[in-house]
């Protein structure tokens, strides 16, 4: 079904996107960041209006949906769990005070690998995750649709990069997207040019040059310049905090807004802990969820489940009836299942001259030239690297979780200004133990909250072992004096995959669940692979995919 | 704590620095009133303690004065914020499987040190010199994944560090202390660039090299 390359000029100019996602011209052109006026004058529906769709979750999967439906003339709300954020009010230029924009609810976590939540990995709010991720917007290869067939790991999507590359170039032109001409996985290029690198870009692009690797600046959801009424990047470092510039894309800002000003209703603070059956017909019927104490159930005619890869498995998981005795959509035991995070271990390297990376966003300049299967390694698939730029709180807490503590400590840390580091991305399998179930514990609404369990295979340890020598060669490379590693993980999709069929997926192509003719999954988690790529793009992709075909199977 | 003009250039335990003359607060002027708000906060008397009790206070003061190194007058009140934390429950929300939630694993924790100190020394954590301290502390940190009073030693060295470490470096005196100028809303930085520095900021006039024989 893929369409071919559409026209550069088309998608990616303003007066495009503007025609279609006028996001960006409903912002405030002053000192304000949020369209007060918009928000109050928003429509809202009574519950028990049978409204078209009902939305489960406002981030890069729920927002992009809502603005597409909207848009086609649907009656369709997104409940949030989280605030509707304002960024001037909201938002701090401030690493621990930043603490609110993150999942915090309580969860489980388990495996031989335990991987932390809560912070990097977990948003909460409208808007979602891209609230804080740095901002980093890789499109995947064209291989991670068929790493089984390819490279005999992972999973084989129903669907081609083909079918998705409307879209990314779509959604690209809406964030908009900076960076250089992009010669990785289908060359492509970007609607905005690359934004100038610190010291940090500088380090990495000097250590890849003397060592013959490839990198390039970007891809970041940055406008280089204004974009409609949003402002240039002020370089100010906080993008992993909430942009309170309204320069870095987050879908509270990039399709909220126009999706508002087409009669959609966002309604924050509202938490869904259970999606209802009706057994005679077959269908979903609406969500049951709590605002401010009270519980309460909005009909809908189609339910869209966009949670991301731990709460939509745990909501699904916690939806039984008589048909669905382990949670809804899970037949198969699928629910919950080839849950993946990124390996991301992070290098620092010591330089004798002052980087201070904490100056300019922390995505500057990436390499995907390893990103492939290289036949010549004991390992499938691959990683790439990017700069990251760690604030003074999580740099310390490398060190410290590395044993190093009281005056070295202190005195590694006073050594701040003078560290650049890179990141890697690392595509861990997907594997069916790896998975979310429903825990003991309840949380404060009396549900069972998710046990999270993560183990790693042979394969990621050595991706990880891999890259992390990389890095430190480029490190070295640049100069340094002296490199150190931190493992950590980053990312996380799966949960509820698509598939060729019922066996082998909880979603078909179109993200619509096998088993609920009416439910759809529109987040990370219906992605069977990863890559090593940052997901938000792909998520956006996928699901503005799902939306057009879900709007053109209802006008027939 | 002893009294400080806000705009001295402050540093934990009036320490020297590497950045002379730089002082955070001199620019609080420039940022903008929410963040403002929240920074200064840090400032600001504590509130009275909710969550340790008197025993494990003895434990925890001088394990995190330890921790970060802070032998002296002025401290970053780095007890008091995590036992603000602790009592609001400003967690991450997640624990492992085989750790309780976080204010439970804290107290336990200390508890277990305090055992390791009678065992070892035949008095409390609080009686201990801190020669005794150190060592009863790195043995913690040497476990890595090995068991530790039931709890895996990784994940409490984990819980420890990630505490101290946000409250000590999210604190003015601290940014001071290593050439970091804090908030950056709405002013930005125009000087991204090896050894570039905003008229603001002060070069490192005393740099050492940390990793020298040590990683």
């Amino acid at each position: 079904m893929s369409t071919g390359p559409r026209s550069w000029f088309r998608d990616g100019s303003a007066d495009a996107v503007r025609e279609r996602n006028e996001s960006a011209w409903l912002i405030p052109k002053g000192q304000e960041r949020a369209n007060h006026q918009l928000r109050k004058d928003m429509r809202r529906f009574d519950d028990s209006d049978e409204i078209d769709a009902v939305i489960v979750g406002c981030g890069a999967g729920g927002a992009t949906m809502l603005q597409r439906l909207a848009r086609a003339g649907w009656r369709v709300a997104a409940l949030d769990a989280g605030p509707f954020w304002d960024p001037e009010r909201d938002w701090v230029s401030d690493e621990a005070g930043s603490h609110h924009i993150y999942w915090t609810e309580p969860r489980v976590i388990s495996g031989s690998d335990p991987v932390p939540l809560g912070s990097n990995n977990s948003g909460r709010g409208v808007g979602g995750s891209m609230v804080h991720f740095a901002g980093y917007v890789p499109r995947f290869h064209p291989s991670d649709f068929r790493t089984y067939s390819q490279d005999g790991v992972g999973a084989d999507w129903p669907i081609e990069y083909a079918d998705l590359r409307p879209y990314y170039e779509d959604i690209e032109g809406e964030l908009p997207v900076a960076g250089e001409d992009w010669p990785w996985g289908d060359p492509h290029r970007y609607p905005h040019s690359a934004h100038p690198v610190s010291g940090n870009g500088l380090v990495f692009k000097r250590g890849a040059d003397a060592l013959g690797i490839e990198a390039r600046v970007g891809p970041v959801a940055i406008p280089n310049g204004r974009f409609g009424h949003r402002q240039h990047c002020i370089y100010r470092g906080f993008c992993l905090q909430g942009c309170k510039v309204n320069a870095k894309a987050s879908p509270l800002i990039t399709h909220v807004p126009d999706a508002l000003a087409h009669g959609a209703e966002v309604r924050a603070d509202s938490m869904v802990t259970r999606i209802e059956y009706d057994e005679r017909t077959g269908r979903a019927t609406g969500v049951r969820y709590m605002r401010h104490g009270v519980e309460r159930f909005q009909r809908a005619a189609h339910v869209i489940v966009a949670g991301y890869s731990i709460e939509t498995p745990r909501l699904l998981l916690h939806s039984t009836s008589k048909r669905f005795p382990d949670g809804m959509c899970n037949d198969h035991d699928l629910v919950g299942r080839y849950l993946m995070v990124q390996g991301a271990p992070q290098t620092g390297g010591r330089f004798a001259d002052e980087v201070r990376m904490y100056k300019a966003p922390p995505p500057e300049v990436s390499s995907e030239q390893f990103y492939e299967t290289d036949p010549t390694k004991p390992y499938q698939r691959g990683f790439s690297i990017q700069n990251v730029s760690p604030l003074p709180v999580t740099w310390s807490e490398h060190f410290a979780g590395q044993g190093i503590w009281g005056n070295r400590l202190r005195e590694y840390m006073r050594d701040y200004v003078h560290w650049a580091t890179l990141g890697a991305l690392c595509e861990f399998l997907a594997l069916p133990e790896n998975r979310v179930t429903l825990a003991e514990e309840t949380d404060r609404h009396g549900m069972p909250v998710a046990n999270f369990s993560y183990s790693q295979c042979d394969n990621d340890r050595a991706l990880m072992d891999a890259a992390t020598g990389v890095m430190e060669d480029i490190m070295h490379a640049a100069g340094a004096e002296d490199v150190v590693t931190f493992n950590r993980f980053a990312h996380l999709v799966g949960g509820a995959r698509m598939g060729e069929d019922e066996t082998r997926g909880v979603v078909d192509s179109d993200c619509r669940s096998f088993a609920v003719e009416n439910l759809l999954i529109t987040d990370g988690s219906v992605l069977p692979t990863q890559g090593s790529a940052n997901p938000a793009l792909t998520i956006m992709a996928v699901t503005a995919r799902a939306a057009d075909r879900l709007v053109k199977d209802r006008s027939g | 704590m002893k009294a400080r003009l806000p705009s001295s250039g402050q540093t934990p335990g009036d320490e020297p620095s590497r950045f002379p003359g730089f002082d955070v607060l001199a620019q609080s002027h420039a940022w903008d009133p929410v963040t403002a708000g929240i920074v200064l906060r840090r400032l600001a008397p504590m509130p009275a303690l909710r969550f340790f009790d008197p025993a494990l206070e003895a434990i925890a003061r001088p394990m995190l004065d330890l921790l970060l190194d802070q032998r002296e007058e002025p401290r970053v009140p780095v007890f008091e914020m995590i036992d603000q934390r602790l009592a609001e429950l400003t967690t991450d929300g997640w624990h492992y499987e085989d750790l309780p939630e976080d204010p439970e694993a804290w107290a336990a924790s200390l508890r277990a040190l305090d055992e390791d100190a009678f065992t070892h020394h035949g008095r409390g954590f609080a009686e201990c010199d801190d020669l005794e301290r150190t060592a009863l502390m790195q043995a913690v940190a040497d476990l890595g994944s090995e068991k530790w009073h039931d709890m895996p030693a990784s994940r409490v060295w984990s819980l420890w560090t990630r505490y101290a470490c946000s409250a000590f470096y999210s604190h003015p005196w601290v940014w001071n202390e290593i050439g970091f100028p804090g908030p950056a809303y709405p002013r930005g930085y125009k000087h991204p660039g090896i050894n570039a520095l905003e008229p603001f900021e002060v070069p490192d006039r005393h740099p050492v090299d940390p990793t020298e024989g040590q990683l």
